[in-house]
């Protein structure tokens, strides 16, 4: 290699390298504290250490679990609605839902916001966050319909297992699918 | 005593050595330049899509109301600047004002300053949309974050360009410590991801039993393409949910010896695209490939890219060679570079 073809930067001085090695320190230690802390499963030596790193942690986007697929794959979760009308007509819908929404990052974007409602409704979660997303969502359709109430329920879909699919169970089976009622909204005034 | 003193000063001298060469030895900012171009036009292209249903998502009676977000963020330093911008005008001002910013890293003008506007727009998204994000966001901020503290612009970009234009000519290759120190950022970051999703997997009984990947392809909701077929292969299921969680749980100590680096990479070429075909994901597939790219040495990528030799100057496939151990250059002319004598 023809020295004239590489100009390197030069070496960070001492002091340069000291400071460097202590911030990559820090951060490292937030980056591996935001999985270890992440609840549910976390120790309370993890959790002590998370109150201390909680404002970097979080500032920087590093409080995520990466538990992709994890504990197992499951049911997904759909959010089913049935708006009800001034003049008492009603019309049904759910999400996510591909005929609705493309591409397929934005009905991911659907799916992620009614496996978050169910996530959110995990035993031991309080309940508040719960029925502000079921609000939140409620009232979004409630305003973008013109509805003057909807009722919300949560859809889980089971994944069949392989000897099921061998004897010919398809994956939209209607044995496969579980509403459970998440409440009905009325038209927030605002 | 005095050997035992003069083993722990050795081994103190060796770490410090050790440390210095893994962090502060320059290196060719091809990798991080490459990174910068594919991290970049995942940015743009996801907020292109947040763009289909912006005020549907963020505005007054949106998916994601302020009430609802704040209820889950309440006590968390989490922030956005979303939060200042509720109308219709005001959220789109921003969001295009976004997309030029991820434009701009993207083909690599104004990198030093639009890298940081990067960080700051994408992690102003993932604050504010609480509720509909996935990994696609974790990796793209995370990215975001390391190519702002690296020269991501020092290679394949508009900026190297028109420097190369200043001066009338091609322009050597500026290996550094810089574009070291954000390589190796990423590098730990990915082993940190895959370490935490390896171990919480280990939890669940359908990683040990097997059928994992058959309840991820067989749920619908996901599916992209048709895998059902694979319910008469049983033993393969098993077979690809075994690899999948070894691959995961290992690749943190796999990935740094030069004999299993590129088996690992090659790995996890299959099983990130398998999520991207199959499982509807390709935006997530793909930015993981991306993190993977952060162990594929400069002269790899120079080797790669068509002109990446020539094209960027006479000395663009200095990149020193494999005598790189982790991606980075090992000129021992640096003062971070050199091992102690003894």
């Amino acid at each position: 290699m023809p020295a004239d073809n590489v100009e390197t930067q030069a070496a960070p001085r001492a002091g340069v390298r000291a400071l460097v090695s202590l911030l990559v320190v820090l951060h490292l230690t937030a980056v591996f504290w935001g999985p270890f802390a992440m609840p549910p499963q976390a120790s309370e030596l993890a959790g002590s250490g998370a109150v201390v790193l909680r404002p970097y942690v979080d500032g920087v986007g590093l409080a995520n679990g990466y538990r992709f697929f994890a504990p197992e794959p499951g049911p997904s979760h759909l959010l089913r609605y049935e708006l009800t009308f001034d003049d008492g007509s009603t019309r049904e819908g759910f999400f996510p839902n591909r005929d609705e929404q493309q591409p397929r990052l934005l009905y991911h974007r659907y799916f992620m916001m009614s496996e978050f409602l169910n996530s959110l409704g995990g035993q031991g979660a309080p309940r508040e966050r719960a029925d502000a997303y079921a609000k939140s969502y409620a009232d979004h359709l409630t305003h973008s319909t013109g509805a003057k109430s909807v009722k919300l329920f949560l859809r889980r879909h089971y994944v069949p297992r392989m000897p099921e699919v061998r004897a010919g169970m398809q994956l939209s089976d209607k044995a496969l699918f579980r509403d459970e009622p998440v409440g009905t909204f009325e038209r927030d005034a605002s | 005593m005095n050997r035992e003193v003069d083993y722990g000063r050795q081994w103190f001298a060796d770490v410090v050595a050790g440390w210095n060469r893994f962090w502060f030895e320059p290196t060719d900012p091809a990798t991080l330049g490459m990174i910068r171009i594919c991290a970049g036009a995942m940015l743009l292209y996801t907020h292109l899509v947040w763009g289909l249903d912006l005020t549907t998502f963020f505005g007054a009676h949106g998916w994601l109301s302020p009430s609802a977000v704040s209820s889950v963020q309440e006590g968390s330093f989490t922030w956005s600047y979303l939060w200042w911008f509720e109308s219709s005008w005001a959220l789109w001002t921003v969001h295009v004002a976004a997309l030029v910013v991820f434009a701009m890293l993207t083909v690599g003008l104004f990198t030093r300053v639009v890298a940081v506007l990067a960080w700051l727009a994408a992690m102003s998204y993932v604050g504010r949309a609480t509720g509909a994000l996935f990994g696609l966001d974790q990796i793209n901020v995370m990215l975001a974050m390391y190519l702002a503290v690296g020269p991501s612009g020092d290679a394949f970009s508009v900026d190297r360009w028109l420097k190369e234009r200043r001066a009338g000519g091609p322009l050597p290759v500026r290996p550094s410590w810089t574009a070291n120190l954000a390589i190796r950022l990423i590098q730990l970051h990915m082993c940190v991801i895959y370490l935490f999703a390896g171990m919480a997997k280990l939890t669940g009984m359908a990683w040990w039993d097997g059928t994992a990947m058959w309840m991820a392809f067989g749920n619908l909701e996901y599916q992209s393409l048709d895998m059902t077929w694979m319910a008469d292969w049983p033993r393969l299921m098993n077979l690809l949910t075994h690899v999948t969680i070894f691959w995961e749980t290992f690749y943190v100590a796999l990935i740094w010896p030069r004999l299993t680096r590129p088996v690992m990479l090659a790995l996890a070429v299959p099983l990130h695209m398998g999520i991207a075909v199959c499982l509807g994901m390709m935006t997530f597939g793909l930015i993981m490939l991306v993190g993977n790219m952060a162990f594929v040495p400069p002269w790899v990528i120079r080797a790669m890219v068509p002109g990446g030799k020539s094209g960027q100057g006479r000395g663009a496939s200095a990149g020193p060679r494999p005598n790189s151990n982790l991606g980075a250059t090992r000129s021992r002319s640096t003062v971070a570079g050199t091992r102690p004598k003894h």
